[in-house]
C-alpha cells in the first residue's frame, strides 16, 4: 500500500499565509519529558534521547526534568531559535493536557502552533508498562520514530476566531438551573431557561428540610424561582423540550418545542377557578401517588409560572369531546382546548445542561419488597410525606392504614454502591437524608424509634457530620452496620420485620417496624439522557455526564460551548449542586464576555476532483458537517461546512474515494507513522531472522 | 457427632476470643491471592455489609458468620477459616444477593481446597472419599439402607451389578491417577 500524493490545491489553500514550504528536508526538534518519575521511573529518558537524536530530520533532541516547566518552555524556545528548527515534537503526556501549552509555547519563538506534534510516552507508554522497563524505554523510541516521521509532513494552520452571540441556554429548570440562569442574567446576558415540567422548581421543590442546617426546602427555593420568572434578562420556557441543536461554539442553532399547555400563558392569572370544576381527580405525580390533582393543574402551589396545565392524558375533553366546565369557569378566556405545540427557533452562544437526576426505583421485584408490602416506600416519598405543604399536611402516616408509625427502619444504599445493579457508585446524599429525615420526625413524634442500617454512613460535607452526631446523641436513633437480608410482613398489622446481621455484633437481628424507607439511590435523569444525544455529550461509566476533567474542568463538557452542572454529571447534594451551577455560569459566560472564540482548524476539507458526490460523510457524520453541493468544476461534490466539524476523521476514513482530508492527520501523515513504524520492525525482523540463520 | 466433627464446623468467633490481640505473625499476606487462585472472586471488594450472612440458611441454625470468613480472608488470618467451612451447602443465596457481586460460597470451596493441600481434613471427608473407592458411592452400604430400600420396592445398591467390579476398578484407577488418593491420605485404601 502507498501513500496517496499530498493534495496540492488544499495544501495551498492551508498554507497560503504562510512563506512557500521549501523542498529541503525540515529540521525537526525532539523534547523528552521525564515528567518527575512518571515518565522516567519506567522510560529510560536519556537512552530514548540519544536515539531520537539519529532520527532523520532531528537537529536536536533534548531532555527535561518537567518540558511543561518554565525553564523547559524557555529550553524549547531557545533550542528552536538556535538551530533554526521548523518542527517541534514533544515526547511527554497526553496532548488532551498539555498540547495548548506548547503550542503557544512554539508560537512565542515564531513557528506556526500547529508544527508541533505531541507524542504520548506517559498515558500510552509509562504508565502502562511500569514493570517493563527496557520495553517501555524500546516503546518509547518508536512511538517517538513514528512522532518524527509525522511531524516532518506537518503543514502550518491558522485558527479561526468565530463571533460569540451573547445568550445562553439552559436546560432544566432544578436548582442548578435556576442558579445558573439567575448567574448569567445577572451578568448581562441573555438566558432562556427551558424546563420540561409544567413549573420549575425541580426535585429540591419536593423535599421537606435540606440538611444539614434544616432549611425548609421550597421556602429558599421559591425566592429564586420567582426572581427568575420576573428577571428582565430572562425568558422562562416551561413545559418546553429541546428538540435540535445544530452548530458550535458561539453560534449554536437551538429549536425548542413548546409543548401545548392548553392555557394561554399570557391570560392565565393562576386563579384556580378551572381546578375547582374540573371533574377529574387524578394520582399527582408531585406527591408521587399520594395525593390527588385535577386533569387541570399547577403542580404545587409556589409553581413558577403559576399558569394551569391541561393534562391532555386524563382531560374528558380530549377523551370524549365533552364537558369543557373549565373553560366556562374562566374569566380570562384563557383556556384553549385547540392549541397546538409551537416551535422556538433561538440563537444561541453557550448552553448549560443542568437536566438533574431521577431517583433509584427498586424495580427488581423481591429486593426490599417495595412493590409487594405498602409499608415500604422510598426516600423521595418519605419527603412528600412529612412535607407541611404535602399530602397529608406533614402527618406522617403509614400508606397501609393512615396510621401515625411508631417504629421506623431506613435502609441504606438501596440502588447505591452495588454492583449487580450496575450502580457501583456513591450517591452521596443518602447518608444524609435519611439522617435528616429521621430528625424531622423525632421533632414532630418525640417517641418514635428510628433504626437506620447501614453499611458506612457518609457524612463528608461542612455540618454533616454534626449532624450525625446530633442525631445520635439527642434523638437516640439508632444505627445498625448491616445490610438487611430479608422483609417480611405481619399479613394482619401489616408489620414488617427485618432481618439483618448487625455486623459490629456478630450476630442476626431480627426487628419489627411499622414503616421501612429505603434510602435510593440517584440515577442519570431520562433528560439527560435525551440531552446528550441530542448534543452529542459523552457519559461517564455510572451513566451521568462527563466533565471535560474530573478536576480541573469539572462544569466543562468535551464539546466546546458547552457546559453541565447539578446532578446531570453526577449524584450531589445542594451546596455542590448551586456551587456547580455558578462554576458553570462563570465558565459559559468567559467567551461570552470576550464576544469571540478562536476555533481549532483540525477540520476536514473535500478534494472535489476525487469526490464523486455520493454522500456517505454526510450518512456518517455525527455533527451535520458535511453537505451536496455545485462543485466549482459542476457537478455534485461534497462540501464540508467547517464551523460545523469537530474534526473526528470518521468521513476522511470511510470516504470510497479518499476525497475527503482530515488536517493534522491527512493520509500521508498517518502512512508516514506506520512507515516509521513498520521500517523499524522490519529492521528489527531482519536482524532476528539474521541471527537465527547464524545459529 | 464426635467431637473431631464438631471442630470443622465450630463458630469462628469463639476461634477467634482465644487470640486476644492478633498480630501480624499470624497473618498470611497473599492469602487473598490464594483463594483467587482456587476459584474464588477477589475477597477484597467486599464491603462487609454482611447480606450474606442475613440470607445464608445455615447462618441461622447454627454460629457461621459467611461474613466473618470473608473478612478473615482479607485480613489473611488463615488460620481461622480452614477448618471450619465444610458446613457451606453452596446454596448460592449469598451470591445471590451480594452488592460487591462477590461470590461467598466459591470462597468457601477455595477455602476447602487449601485446606485439604495442608492436611486439615474433617473426619467425614476422609470416610466419605474412603467409601468412594470402596464401594463406588461416599454413603456406605449397610443392611439398615438395604432394607429400606428394600421396602420401598428397591432392588441393592452395587454389588448386584453386572459390572459393578469394573466400575469400581475405574474409579481406582482415577483417583489414583489424579493424586486424589494421596490428598485425601486414603492411599492404603485404593486398590492400585
Amino acid at each position: 500500500m502507498t501513500a496517496p500524493a499530498p493534495q496540492e490545491k488544499d495544501t495551498a489553500e492551508a498554507t497560503k499565509k504562510e512563506e512557500p514550504q521549501s523542498t529541503a528536508r525540515p529540521r525537526i526538534g525532539v523534547f523528552v519529558c521525564h515528567c518527575g518519575s512518571n515518565i522516567a521511573g519506567s522510560v529510560d529518558c536519556g537512552k530514548v534521547r540519544e536515539a531520537a537524536e539519529k532520527f532523520g530530520d532531528v537537529v536536536v533532541a533534548k531532555e527535561n526534568k518537567y518540558t511543561c516547566s518554565d525553564l523547559g518552555q524557555e529550553e524549547i524556545v531557545k533550542a528552536i531559535k538556535e538551530n533554526k528548527i521548523e518542527r517541534v515534537v514533544v515526547a511527554a503526556c497526553s496532548p488532551r493536557l498539555h498540547e495548548p501549552t506548547f503550542r503557544k509555547c512554539i508560537q512565542q519563538a515564531g513557528l506556526n502552533p500547529y508544527l508541533l506534534h505531541m507524542v504520548n510516552i506517559r498515558e500510552q507508554c509509562s504508565w502502562v508498562h511500569s514493570h517493563e522497563k527496557e520495553k517501555a524505554t524500546e516503546k518509547a523510541t518508536d512511538l517517538i520514530r513514528m512522532g518524527v516521521a509525522k511531524a516532518a509532513k506537518l503543514e502550518p494552520l491558522e485558527a479561526r476566531e468565530v463571533p460569540v452571540e451573547p445568550t445562553s441556554l439552559v436546560i432544566g429548570g432544578g436548582v442548578a438551573g435556576i442558579q445558573a440562569a439567575l448567574d448569567l442574567a445577572n451578568m448581562g446576558f441573555k438566558v432562556y431557561l427551558v424546563e420540561s415540567q409544567p413549573s420549575i422548581g425541580g426535585k429540591m421543590a419536593q423535599l421537606d428540610k435540606t440538611f444539614p442546617t434544616g432549611d425548609c426546602a421550597i421556602c429558599i427555593l421559591a425566592p429564586k424561582m420567582v426572581e427568575l420568572s420576573r428577571h428582565p434578562n430572562i425568558t422562562l420556557l416551561s413545559y418546553s423540550e429541546v428538540e435540535e441543536v445544530k452548530g458550535y461554539i458561539g453560534n449554536y442553532e437551538v429549536k425548542i418545542r413548546r409543548k401545548s399547555r392548553y392555557v394561554h400563558e399570557d391570560k392565565c392569572v393562576g386563579c384556580g377557578l378551572c381546578a375547582d370544576v374540573c371533574p377529574v381527580k387524578v394520582e399527582n405525580e408531585f406527591d408521587l401517588g399520594f395525593g390527588k390533582r385535577k386533569a387541570i393543574y399547577v403542580p404545587f402551589p409556589q409553581a413558577v409560572p403559576l399558569k394551569y396545565t391541561v393534562d391532555k392524558e386524563n382531560c374528558t375533553h380530549f377523551k370524549s369531546g365533552k364537558c369543557l366546565l373549565c373553560v366556562k369557569a374562566c374569566s380570562n378566556n384563557a383556556i384553549d382546548h385547540k392549541m397546538q405545540d409551537e416551535i422556538v427557533n433561538l440563537k444561541i452562544g453557550t448552553i448549560i445542561v443542568a437536566t438533574g437526576y431521577d431517583t433509584y426505583v427498586p424495580k427488581q421485584k423481591g429486593v426490599y419488597k417495595y412493590w409487594e408490602f405498602d409499608n415500604v416506600i422510598t426516600g423521595l416519598e418519605l419527603e412528600r410525606l412529612v412535607n407541611a405543604s404535602g399530602p397529608t399536611g406533614g402527618r406522617l402516616i403509614r400508606p397501609s392504614d393512615g396510621q401515625p408509625p411508631k417504629r421506623i427502619a431506613f435502609i441504606q444504599c438501596v440502588g447505591s454502591r452495588n454492583i449487580k445493579l450496575g450502580t457501583n457508585y456513591c450517591s452521596r446524599v443518602c447518608c444524609m437524608y435519611a439522617i435528616k429525615n429521621a430528625q424531622i420526625i423525632m421533632e414532630h413524634e418525640p417517641e418514635t424509634e428510628i433504626a437506620i442500617y447501614y453499611i458506612d454512613i457518609r457524612a463528608f460535607g461542612k455540618g454533616f457530620e454534626e449532624l450525625y452526631h446530633r442525631i445520635r446523641e439527642e434523638y437516640q436513633v439508632e444505627f445498625i452496620r448491616g445490610r438487611p437480608a430479608k422483609l417480611s410482613e405481619n399479613p394482619t398489622t401489616k408489620a414488617i420485620t427485618i432481618r439483618a446481621e448487625e455486623t459490629l455484633l456478630n450476630k442476626i437481628t431480627e426487628r419489627e417496624f411499622d414503616l421501612v424507607v429505603l434510602s435510593v439511590g440517584l440515577r442519570p435523569s431520562e433528560g439527560s439522557i435525551k440531552i446528550a444525544k441530542i448534543l452529542s455529550l459523552t457519559t461517564s461509566p455510572d451513566g451521568f455526564l462527563a466533565e471535560a476533567h474530573p478536576k480541573l474542568r469539572p462544569v466543562d463538557t468535551a464539546m466546546d460551548g458547552i457546559f453541565i452542572a447539578g446532578c446531570a454529571q453526577g449524584p450531589k447534594d445542594i451546596p455542590d449542586s448551586v456551587a456547580q451551577a455558578k462554576a458553570a455560569a462563570s465558565s459559559a459566560a468567559a467567551p461570552m464576555f470576550s464576544k469571540k472564540v478562536t476555533v481549532e482548524p483540525l477540520t476536514a476539507f473535500v478534494n472535489e476532483d476525487l469526490c464523486v458526490g455520493c454522500g456517505l460523510c454526510i450518512e456518517l457524520c455525527p455533527y451535520g458537517a458535511p453537505e451536496l453541493t455545485q462543485g466549482s468544476k459542476g457537478g455534485t461534490k461534497a462540501h464540508v461546512i467547517e464551523a460545523l466539524c469537530h474534526g473526528c476523521g470518521t468521513c476522511a476514513a470511510s470516504c470510497p474515494q479518499k476525497a475527503i482530508i482530515t488536517r493534522q492527520f491527512t493520509d500521508d501523515q498517518i502512512y508516514s507513522e506506520l512507515q516509521a513504524a513498520l521500517a523499524q520492525n522490519k529492521a528489527s525482523n531482519g536482524k532476528k531472522k539474521a541471527e537465527m540463520e547464524v545459529s | 457427632m464426635g467431637e473431631a466433627e464438631k471442630t470443622f464446623i465450630g463458630g469462628l468467633h469463639e476461634e477467634l476470643a482465644e487470640d486476644k490481640i492478633i498480630d501480624e505473625s499470624q497473618l498470611e499476606p497473599d492469602f487473598a491471592e490464594q483463594i483467587r487462585k482456587y476459584g474464588g472472586k477477589d475477597v477484597m471488594t467486599c464491603l462487609q455489609c454482611g447480606n450474606c450472612t442475613g440470607v445464608c440458611p445455615i447462618s441461622l441454625k447454627i454460629d457461621y458468620k459467611t461474613r466473618n470468613i470473608i473478612k478473615c480472608c482479607q485480613f489473611g488470618l488463615k488460620k481461622y477459616t480452614l477448618g471450619t467451612r465444610w458446613v457451606c451447602a453452596t446454596c448460592y443465596r449469598c451470591y445471590e444477593h451480594c452488592p460487591a457481586d462477590l461470590n461467598p460460597a466459591e470462597v468457601m470451596i477455595a477455602l476447602r481446597h487449601i485446606a485439604v493441600r495442608e492436611g486439615i481434613i474433617p473426619p467425614f471427608i476422609k470416610a466419605a472419599a474412603t467409601n468412594l473407592v470402596k464401594y463406588g458411592q461416599s454413603v456406605k452400604p449397610d443392611a439398615e439402607i438395604d432394607k429400606i430400600r428394600k421396602e420401598l420396592g428397591l432392588g441393592k445398591v452395587g454389588a448386584e451389578h453386572p459390572e459393578y467390579n469394573k466400575v469400581i476398578r475405574e474409579i481406582n484407577v482415577l483417583v489414583h491417577a489424579t493424586k486424589y488418593d494421596k490428598l485425601v491420605g486414603i492411599q492404603e485404601e485404593v486398590k492400585a
